[in-house]
This record gives C-alpha cells, structure tokens and sequence, in this order.
C-alpha cells in the first residue's frame, strides 16, 4: 500500500480521478493476457507528458517500481507489476500528432491503438504493416515496446522496421529524443533499436516516430491444401529460397483446421494435414506472375490441391480460417502457452518436425500455426491449469520448445517479448556475455532501476 | 442445481476467458470510459478473484458487475464465446443475496410481483404524472420537475408521456382476424413497454395479425417478462414473474407467440433456461420457446409482403441488443422494410452497437449512457435519414430522448408501426379505387 501522502501528490499531477488505489482495482490490473498476475500500489493515467515527467519523478523520490502498461494484450508479462509500485496506464495519451503523406512518416502518442493508425494512414493512400491479431485492442506503446510482429511481417518486417525514433523519460525524469523523422538517420549508434523491444525497461515513451510505405497497388490470396504437415512446411522454405517474397505465409496444422472447421462450419479440409494461407502483393503483372509461381511450387511441394481467390469476398473467406485460429483453442481446453518461437526460416519444417515429437512426447495437443514465412511459428501447448499433472506436462513441454527454438539457433520471441514469461531462457539465448551487457546498459539508463522491475536481464528466478 | 455444481459451471466458463483483451475494441462501456475494470475479462478475472477468496463480494465488487449494459457484444465478440452476460448476471445475484438490492430496486420488483397491483401504480401513476414531470410543449414526452436519483431521473432525461390508458385496457381479449378465415390463433405477449408507455405499436402488432388472417389472443393475467429483476440479481423475483408468465401463456390456446419487446422476446426464447433451474416448469417453458417469434420474424414468415403500400419514409435501423444477439434477429427488419415500396433505407455505421440504454443501466449510470448514446445518434444523423425504426421500446425511450435533448429532426418509430402504416397505405389506395 502506498502511503496517503504519496497517492496525493500523483492526484496533484493527474486528478484524483485518474490514480486507483481500490483492491479490486489492484486485482483487475495485475494481469496481461498471460496466466501470471502481480498486484500493484497504484494505477496512474497520465494524460500528458508532462503528468508523466512528474509522475516518473515522483516515484523516482519515493523508490517505486513504475511498469508500463497500454492495452495490457501482452503475451510475455510485460505489464505485470511483478515489484508492485506504481502502473502506469498510458491510454489516455491516445492522440496521432501527425500523418505526413510526403515524408511518409507518422508521430504518435503511446496510447494510439495500432489499428487507429492502420486507418488514419489509409486516408492518405499509405499504410502501416505491423499487424499483430491485437490490432484492434493493443496500442503502438505496447507494440514499439514488445516488438509486436503479425502476418505481414513476412515482407515488410515486423514493428523494429518501422521504428524511426521515440522520446522517452528516463527515471530521473529526463527527457530523451532518440532518431528523428529522417529515414536513413545515422547520427551515432541506433538509439531507437535500443528503446525498441526494451519492455518499459528503459524509459516510458511518450512519443512515436513511425515509418509508412504506400499502399500496394493489388494483391492475391491462396491456399494450399497438403496431406503431411511437413510438406506444408518445406513449402515455405523453397518459396523463400525461390526469390519471391510473400506478403503473407502462414502455416495451419490438423488440429488447427479441425478445431476452426468445428467452430464455424467453412467446409474446410478436415482431413487435411496442414494448410498454407499465402499473400502476394504488390503491382499487377508481377503479383499475377509471383502467385502463378508460388503455387506450382506449393504442387511441387506435395500440395494436394491450390486455392486461389478470385474476388476480395473470397480472399477474406480465405482468410477467415486462419483468423479464427485463437477463437478455436477454447474448444480443446481452456488454458493455453501461446508461444513464438522463432527459426531462421529455412528451418521451419526440423522445428514444425521437433514440436510433433514433443506434442507425442507429453501427450499434450500443440496447435502448430504462425507466421511460417518469416520462420515466427505459434506453438500454442493447450492445458487445464486446475489439472495439477497436466498443466505440469505443458510445462514440461513448454520448457522443451524454447530448448529446440535456441537449439535450432532461434530466438524466443518473434514478436511477443521476453518479459518475465521467457526472461528464465533469456540467458540462454544472448549468451554470458551479452546477458551481462544487458543488464550493464539498463543499469547505466535506469540506475536506481524502478522502471519495470524484475523482468528481461533482471529475473529473479533459476536461469536455464 | 445445487450450489456446488453451480460454482462449478461458473468456474468452468471463468476459466474459459484468455484474458486476450479482444473485448477493448468492442464493449461500449469501455470505449466510453476507457477503463479496464468496465471489460468483459475483468469481470471475469473479478469472477475469479471472488471464487478463490482473493476479495469478499465487497460494494466494490457489486459495482463492477452493475457497470455492465449486457448488451451481449463481448460474447459474440469472444473468441473462446465466454458468456460473460451469464457470469455478470450470476455475480449480480450473488451479490445481491450478499449485500442486498436497493431500496428503489426492492420496492420496484416488490410491486412487479403483484400484477394487479403494478397496474393500478402504473396507472396512477399515469394520472398523476404530472405532479412529477412537466409535459414538453412539442407532445415528445416530459421531463421530471425534481429530481429523484433514486428512480433513475435525472432532470435532462425526457421520459415519454406515460398512457392513462394502457394497451391491454384498449384492447379486448380476444381478438378475431379480419380475413374471412383465420389461420391461427397468435398468443401476443405484450410486455410492460408496449402496455405502458408506447401502446401504439401494440396496436399496431394486433392489426398486422388480424388483417394477416391470424386470430389474436392476449393473455389477462401475463405480467412483467422479469428480465428488470434477473438481469438485476433478484433472481428470486425473475423467477415468480416467469412461472406467472408461464402459467398464463399456456393456459390459452395458441398456434404462435408473438412479442414486439427485444427483452421480452429474448427472455421467453432463451433467458428464462437460466432462472428456471429446479421449477417444475422448465419443461412447459420449452415447450413455449419454440413457438416465440419476434413481430418482424412473424411477418416475414407468415404474412403477406405484397401488399405492403407505398411510404414514401427515408429510414435507418438500430438493431436492439436483445435482438441481435437475443434472439438472433437482425436481417427480418431489414428485408421488410426494403420490401416496402417508396420506403428508403440507409443502414447506418455501428448498427448493432447498443444505444447506451440497458434497463437500470440508464437510471443508475445516466450519464455514461448518454455518452454511448450520443455515439448512436451521431451515427443515425449522419445518414441523414428521416426516422429511425427499431424494435425495443427501450431503445427507442433512451434514443428519443437524446434526438429530443439535442433537438434533432429525426423521430422514432417501432418496426411494428412502419408495417403497419405500410398496410394501410396500400389499404387506403384500394379504398379510393373503390
């Protein structure tokens, strides 16, 4: 509990409207959208910089932990209060400052919802790719700082490709202006990568800087049905490797199409081993051209057959499986690890291979779908948590896929983040050395170290 | 069910929340107050919280669940179909077996159960109006002299003019058709709304029927559907009400039920399952639910479109909650109303986005409904349509007083009333033929 004097001085700042300090309060935002919760002291919504400068500073005199937290869609415990202090809720600095059409750039606050920005650059004939399945909910705070990534990833990046400078305050309370709206800015190291996937670790942003690309002209939807998940999967190596850059290859296991194909009853082939939904955009001729190649190399690959939409009805029907994914986990239990696991692409179908052996290994169903294309697969290991022995197997299970991902020289996340759910393999991936480099860098930006305590360099539990 | 095999069903569909956050982008409350203690997955976590002991049902804890229009849009949102709208109403009743309703409440639902009672104070009431509303000079309705926070008045909120004459006194019980043969014999639920406050589209219900060829019959002693008492956590008192109900509709004889109330419609249909746990009527009632029809499903089914006259209306529709995802009804009012010739439709954005209204909701929150409900209007001004049809008298109470507070031009009319004016121009036509 926070002291009186200290909840009076952050209702100063923001009004007392905007700081909640109820126990029920404490209990509804202790959670993100994983299985974890910590409660915290206080939930402040600043509605400006300047309410955060002095929030940050407030706690920065009174030693308490400030975690960041947006639509709280986090799949890694970003926004969870694991040292409790302070919540800072940056929904209310919801304004989009600036789309410029000829610079192609857009500044934003933090609290702008990714899919406000989708739209508004629209309306100037650009478009802004990152398109993680939170779209609608999560916002560009969250997104810059977890580096969320999303179908489109596969050709045009996932949200560090976009990222051209923030402005953060520090825990001092100091304002930090990194990049600026020039593509190409090379003054000194890249700053921006810095703040970039730093999970509130390192500043609070308060400002976006965001590159925008035009529109592509037109684009083509398919899918490709295989008998073997496997096939499905070595497709998408040997398109990759083919030259043509897909807009979209996401990749649907049996379970995945049974469990869709339940829900809402599109004819799809339940029989079928695995699916490939495949985009391709960009100028007329070429994209007519790409599609033609990608599904002769979908037949090559053992496809049984190749889907191709003629009108955008169909294509949004083709799509409609691949959206429905998450909506059908519910149906075969109720708990779930959704994970993104990430391999160099080439090796897509040894990891899509590794995670059936341990699926037959722990006797827990493992949906296999993702983003196959940019090799950020979603493992998601299903399990009922008040089943004591079960819920131990998708851990066991859990444990093992993030194993194989390093193994395979993988990362642990492709776009969700580390945060505390990974921060126990973290280590593991960067190394010693890097580990401690990690924990060097946040020591030196965040010296008295209350921004987002306990989480990424800083996990407080058994490392692998 | 005993308690523990209901704490179990609860737990079952808690658990079932992901807590994604999909709800963000789709519950009203919520894009109008932008806090995450009003979404679907934190009242469910609040659920949770409550079953594992980590908080006592605390006022606290009541207002979260209260905070909520049980517009459903949450639930059909989901993507693992929590029933959120069920966990809400279970939390509410088992917080008002804990803390207790309100006295406005407990005295509101105390009178609903004595049906003869109910009618004589809504009467009254209807006769001395006047002492407590002052009547606005352009006939829209009135709005309170005083204030009375505990009825859920507030002095900019306009009420429309309660009858003195309420539908059911206006109409005998049975009803002959108007056709040589009848088809039928059509069981007209009427609801509370319709008796009270807007009888003119239960007239207009009645004379669809009968010019149809369907013999109508409305019961005498059919009271309150209950859904203001379960959906506010007297379950107790929902349950008297749907047993009444019960009793009453199957005591006539009846080939079809037809209602012109989304809540009322949605609460025979589907909403009484829940309340009726245990009764020994639970077989009678699914028995009723099968026949229950909404107005528009009714006519679009049975009576004959080709001879809707021309109306030269520019209209828009507001689907009502219970509607939509009450009964599942949403295409039926717009086939009809395109099928009218002359009759111009504009759908609007977000129809299907509840009005702000929600019962109690308004009278507790009214503020924050207005503020959902401003987003509506705006939207049915911006098709710059003449009126706008819908099919719950609630709705068209909260939407009306908004259109009248922001002296809009556009006016409300029931789906019932449309059809029916509709019938009657071509009617009319055929009358100067002759």
């Amino acid at each position: 509990m926070l002291k009186p004097d200290v909840i009076k001085e952050l209702s100063a700042v923001v009004g007392a409207d905007h700081v909640m300090t109820a126990n029920e309060d404490m209990i509804i935002y202790s959670n993100d959208a994983t299985m974890f919760n910590a409660k915290p002291e206080a939930i402040v919504q600043p509605g400006s910089r300047d309410e955060v400068v002095e929030i940050v500073k407030i706690a920065d005199r009174h030693h308490l932990p400030v975690t960041c937290r947006g639509a709280g869609t986090c799949l890694s415990g970003g926004p969870i209060p694991l040292k409790g202090g302070i919540v800072l809720e940056m929904t209310r600095m919801n304004r989009i400052l600036k789309v410029d059409p000829v610079n192609k750039v857009a500044v934003v606050e933090p609290g702008v919802i990714a899919f406000a920005l989708t739209t508004a650059a629209n309306k100037v004939g650009l478009l802004y790719p990152p398109d993680p399945s939170s779209l609608k909910e999560s916002t560009l705070g969250g997104n810059v700082s977890e580096c969320a990534g999303g179908p489109k990833g596969v050709k045009y990046g996932i949200t560090r490709n976009f990222v051209l400078g923030v402005e953060a305050v520090l825990s001092d309370g100091s304002i930090v202006k990194t990049g600026n709206e020039v593509d190409g800015d090379m003054a000194g190291p890249d700053w921006t990568m810095l703040f970039t996937g730093s999970e509130g670790t390192l500043g609070v942003i308060i400002s976006i800087t965001l590159r925008l690309v035009p529109i592509p002209a037109v684009k083509k939807t398919m899918m490709a049905i295989y008998d073997r998940l496997e096939d499905a999967a070595k497709t998408v190596s040997v398109t990759m490797a083919s030259g043509i850059i897909p807009t979209t290859l996401e990749i649907m296991d049996n379970l995945s199409i049974v469990s869709v194909e339940n829900y809402l009853k599109i004819g799809l082939p339940v029989k079928a081993g695995g699916l490939l939904l495949i985009e391709v955009d960009g100028v007329e001729s070429t994209v007519e051209e790409d599609a033609k190649r990608v599904s002769e190399i979908c037949k090559k690959c053992g496809a049984s057959e190749v889907k191709m939409a003629k009108t955008p009805a169909e294509a949004e029907e083709l799509w409609l499986a691949r959206r429905s994914i998450n909506p059908a986990f519910g149906q075969v239990a109720p708990c779930k690890f959704a994970e993104d696991a990430t391999v160099p692409r080439s090796l897509v179908p040894v990891l899509v291979e590794k995670v059936l052996e341990i699926q037959k290994k722990y006797d827990v169903p493992i949906f296999i779908c993702g983003h196959a294309g940019d090799g950020n697969m979603h493992p998601t290991i299903m399990f009922d948590k008040r089943n004591k022995e079960q819920k131990e197997r998708a851990e066991k299970a859990l444990h093992e896929v993030h194993i194989v991902t390093l193994e395979l020289g993988g990362t642990l996340s492709g776009e969700h983040g580390i945060g505390f759910a990974k921060a126990p393999y973290l280590r593991a991936e960067t190394g010693l050395a890097g580990y401690k480099l990690g924990q060097e860098i946040k020591k030196a930006v965040d010296p008295t170290g209350i921004l987002n305590p306990g989480k990424m360099f800083f996990y407080e539990g058994e490392l692998h | 069910m005993n308690q523990t095999e209901r704490r179990r069903v609860i737990e079952q569909e808690v658990i079932k929340c992901s807590r994604c956050g999909t709800c963000r982008s789709i519950c009203p409350v919520f894009l109008a107050e932008n806090n995450e203690n009003t979404t679907a997955r934190s009242k469910n976590r609040m659920m949770e919280a409550v079953l594992e002991g980590d908080v006592e049902l605390t006022p606290g804890v009541q207002e979260r669940f209260e905070k909520c229009l049980l517009c459903k849009a949450c639930k059909a949102h989901c993507g693992s179909g929590v029933a959120t709208d069920k966990l809400i109403m279970e939390g509410r009743a088992a917080a008002v077996a804990h803390n207790g309703l309100s006295p406005a409440k407990k005295m509101a639902f105390t009178g609903l159960r004595y049906r003869k009672l109910f009618d004589l104070g809504l009467r009254t009431g209807a006769l001395f109006q006047n002492l407590i509303f002052k009547k606005l000079p352009d006939g829209r309705g009135c709005v309170p002299r005083i204030l009375l926070p505990g009825a859920g008045l507030n002095q900019r909120r306009i009420m429309p003019n309660m009858t003195t004459n309420p539908l059911r006194s206006r109409l005998p019980k049975f009803i002959k058709a108007k056709t040589p043969v009848s088809k039928g014999r059509v069981l007209f639920f009427t609801g509370c709304m319709l008796n009270y406050m807007y009888p003119e589209p239960g007239e207009a219900v009645v004379s669809i029927l009968t010019r149809n060829g369907w013999d109508v019959v409305i019961p005498e002693e059919q009271c309150c559907c209950g859904t203001p008492a379960f959906t506010s956590g007297d379950v107790e008192t929902g349950r008297f009400l749907a047993e009444q109900n019960i009793k009453a509709i199957s005591a006539e004889k009846h080939d079809h039920i037809v209602t012109a109330c989304a809540s009322c419609g949605a609460a025979l249909k589907h909403e009484y399952k829940h309340i009726l746990d245990n009764s020994s009527l639970l077989s009678t009632w699914q028995e009723i639910s099968t026949k229950v029809l909404d107005i528009s499903q009714f006519v679009l089914k049975y009576c004959d479109l080709s001879k809707l006259g021309k109306l030269p209306f520019k209209v828009t529709y507001h689907d009502p909650c219970h509607l939509v995802r009450g009964m599942n009804v949403s295409s039926e009012p717009r086939e009809i109303l395109k099928s009218i010739p002359g009759l111009k439709f504009v759908e609007m954005k977000d129809a299907n986005r509840c009005c702000g209204a929600g019962g109690s909701f308004s009278a507790v929150y009214y503020e924050l409904s207005r503020k959902i409900n401003d987003k509506k209007l705006d939207n049915v001004e911006d098709t710059g349509m003449d009126y706008l049809v819908t099919g719950c008298s609630s709705c068209r109470m909260h939407i009306t007083d908004g259109l009248t507070q922001r002296n809009s031009s556009v006016k409300v009319l029931h789906t019932a009333e449309v059809i029916n004016m509709a019938y009657d121009a071509a009617s009319r036509k055929e009358g100067k033929a002759c």
